[in-house]
């Protein structure tokens, strides 16, 4: 009986393996008309205000398309909800790549969530391309991970820019920090320290919390207490826009320094309606997507390109106004660029070598100025950027742009 | 001659459960036998959640925190010691058995609703606890087997060799999960068809009956909780060989309300209708995603669902594979 069943089963794989081996032939993902990409962000939960990321470059790859696509192969962008969990993540990615059958992982987000997948597509060989974190490790450890490669500026870089400005500009300031208790978090508070150099005794308090936790509010209370006036937000935006409300609420007004991944104009508007105007009054940042609320941009060709696809292709409920789907966009024309470059039928060789060749100057959506380049020595396509200072509603840039490592 | 013709029924069913058992990751693509495998961790927590709770009448809300001890035990080992992760999972099985045993103390004093707070309270606190000792289980972040070496981790190299014969390692994983369920099935189906069973039952039906007649009522509770542990300790380890990445998130207090879902959707007090379970609690959310994305359908439309069973089917498939084969039963083992 059991013999029987087993002789059956072998039959039945062998016919489903000549079928499966029939119909793969060459790259996965890649078909006469299509090339299937895939990626994972928070859709739900606490980080949600990411998910326009993902959205943002799904805009753009129906806006080229409609426009003939690439070399005549439309490009099918699959995203999956992992609720900013690593453990979803992996099996979301593990999904993408073994059901959907994706070309390549694209623009996933977040640090723990991309170091928790790259050793699994490293070993199966699949591209992790632009990875939406700016951990370091992403840019450094090609040797190692050659499959995988980031997008944005450092953290690291990205803490030593307001720690080298607060030692100049404010050298007798107290600085408290509150940062997320993980890589990211950590990488921004190490870039700050070392900004700061000799002066990394001005900053007097450090708080973390975990992504998982519900609220802020008792590290908020407790660096107040510090009697810092200087207040790092090294958090996503749920938990920055917090900081800033239970701030608020204890009557204390820090010159607040707030990291790019909440910066979003957007973000501010919420942190603003959560306390008051004059407590985000001022804050600090670092961008170098263009922020589609700035007046300066509009007239500009890269947003007014920016408008009319979001006018077209954007989901209900979905604010053009926020500037998380600019830097989706954006990331998806270097992967458009790249794929360009890849050739008339890429492999996944062929895309990350373009990938880690790249020097693309006319980004319609990054900051006039900004370059995407990469070599082979050189896995950080993103590193320069411009200070920009909170005023009346809208981020002001002031001083030049400059290169981040 | 009808015991001869029962007796050949019941091997002929046992027989094709093996074939569909050993057929079907064949029939479906590779990816779903992963998908499969999952819910055979469901499986094997729901049958040792049914011998507590179908069997032993004592209610566990904390069946998700014995399953998170379970995976850590075979992190922990795997990550921090080293150990092959398939090699795990007597002990994770031995820890959470343990586990098991110390929360089945408070309950020979409390009993029905008190029994569901106090192993309620147990599932809440466990997230909380993880991230407390953090040196341990690697705080909110957890562990990830996937910087360990390829020779230690399933999921990794893609293939299995086991005895000279390669399969792929989402087939491996099917095989050994449901492998393992269906043994602890058997094992299950031989405790509570014996002795055992019978102390079970009669501690179910009335605790003060069952004293009477010399039960042992702090052993075979107390037994219960292990023996149910032991299970949930299994599936928890196998859930992280699975998904190859612990933290606190994966093991909250929805996942032991899931596994609850899960007994009494496949019957409680019943054996065979628990796989109905595992595959309800597995596939459910995804198909309820299939109708509509919109925020809070899936979740309506998965509550309705269950109302549904519970209304239509109050002993669960369990009741209803007995109801459909009743007339068949009555025939066989009722004497002319």
């Amino acid at each position: 009986m059991k013999f029987l069943y087993t002789a059956a089963g072998l039959v039945c794989a062998l016919a489903l393996a000549t079928v499966a081996s029939g119909a793969g032939t060459g790259t996965p993902g890649v078909s006469p008309t299509e090339i299937v990409i895939g990626g994972t962000v928070p859709m739900t939960g606490v980080a949600q205000a990411f998910k326009t990321v993902g959205l943002g470059a799904s805009y753009y790859f129906k806006y080229v398309n409609a426009h003939g696509g690439v070399n005549h192969r439309k490009i099918k962008y699959i995203l999956k909800d992992d609720q900013y969990d690593p453990a979803q993540t992996m099996a979301k990615t593990r999904e993408l790549v073994e059901q959907d059958h994706v070309f390549a992982i694209f623009n996933s987000l977040g640090t723990e969530h991309n170091l928790a997948t790259r050793p699994y597509l490293n070993a199966v060989g699949v591209p992790q391309l632009f990875v939406a974190s700016g951990a370091n490790t992403f840019g450094t450890d090609y040797k190692q991970y050659k499959w995988t490669i980031g997008y944005q500026p450092s953290y690291r870089a990205e803490g030593t820019i307001y720690g080298r400005y607060v030692a100049k500009t404010a050298p007798k300031s107290r600085i408290a920090v509150l940062y997320q208790n993980d890589d990211y978090g950590k990488a921004l508070l190490t870039g700050l320290t070392r900004g700061l150099g000799k002066r990394a005794k001005q900053v007097v308090a450090k708080q973390s919390y975990n992504a998982d936790d519900s609220s802020v509010q008792s590290q908020i209370a407790k660096l107040k207490s510090s009697k810092a006036n200087t207040l790092m937000l090294f958090a996503t935006p749920a938990f920055a826009i917090q900081a800033y409300r239970y701030s608020y609420q204890l009557g204390w007004r820090p010159k607040v320094y707030v990291n790019v991944v909440s910066s979003a104009s957007n973000i501010m508007g919420l942190a603003q309606i959560a306390s008051t105007k004059k407590e985000v009054e001022g804050s600090i940042s670092i961008d170098f997507v263009k922020d589609p609320t700035d007046r300066r941009w509009a007239k500009d060709p890269g947003i007014k390109l920016y408008r009319s696809i979001m006018k077209r292709y954007k989901d209900k409920g979905i604010s053009a106004n926020d500037p998380y789907n600019v830097y989706g966009m954006s990331v998806a024309h270097t992967f458009v660029q790249a794929l360009k470059k890849a050739g008339k039928n890429p492999t996944r060789d062929s895309i990350m070598k373009a990938a880690t060749h790249l020097t693309i100057r006319n980004d319609p959506f990054l900051l006039p100025g900004v370059v995407v380049r990469t070599t082979s020595s050189d896995h950080f396509p993103l590193d320069q950027a411009r200070l920009e200072r909170w005023h009346n509603g809208h981020w002001v840039s002031f001083g030049g742009l400059f290169r981040v490592r | 001659m009808r015991r001869a013709l029962g007796i050949g029924l019941w091997l002929l069913m046992a027989a094709a459960a093996v074939g569909a058992f050993l057929l079907v990751p064949h029939l479906i693509s590779d990816f779903h036998s992963r998908d499969l495998a999952e819910a055979g961790v469901f499986f094997i927590a729901i049958v040792g959640l049914n011998l507590l709770t179908g069997y032993t009448g004592q209610i566990s809300l904390g069946h998700g925190a014995l399953m998170a001890i379970g995976g850590y035990t075979t992190a922990a080992l795997v990550v921090h010691e080293h150990w092959r992760d398939v090699w795990t999972i007597p002990l994770a099985g031995i820890a959470a058995g343990i586990v098991g045993f110390l929360i089945g103390l408070p309950a020979l004093r409390l009993s029905g609703l008190y029994l569901a707070l106090a192993t309620f309270a147990f599932a809440v606190a466990m997230p909380s606890l993880l991230k407390k000792f953090s040196g341990l289980t690697g705080g909110s972040q957890g562990l990830s087997f996937l910087e360990s070496s390829p020779f230690q981790v399933t999921g990794l190299k893609g293939t299995v060799t086991v005895f000279g014969h390669t399969t792929t390692a989402n087939h491996f994983l099917y095989y050994l999960t449901w492998g393992i369920g269906l043994v602890g099935l058997a094992i299950a189906w031989l405790i509570v068809r014996g002795r055992f069973g019978r102390a079970f039952r009669a501690i179910r039906d009335s605790e003060s009956a069952a004293a009477s007649a010399g039960v042992n009522l702090p052993l075979y509770k107390t037994l219960a909780f292990a023996l149910s542990g032991v299970y949930a300790g299994v599936a928890g380890s196998l859930f992280a060989i699975q998904s190859e990445i612990v933290n606190p998130l994966s093991f909250t207090v929805l996942l032991s309300i899931l596994l609850v879902v899960g007994a009494v959707v496949g019957g409680l007090g019943s054996l065979p209708g628990l796989v109905i379970g595992a595959l309800f609690i597995k596939y459910l959310p995804s198909l309820a995603g299939h109708v509509s994305t919109r925020p809070g359908v899936p979740d309506f439309i998965y509550g309705a669902a269950i109302i549904l069973v519970v209304i239509l089917l109050p002993g669960g498939a369990g009741g209803l594979l007995r109801r459909l084969f009743a007339p068949l039963t009555t025939w066989l083992y009722t004497r002319p």
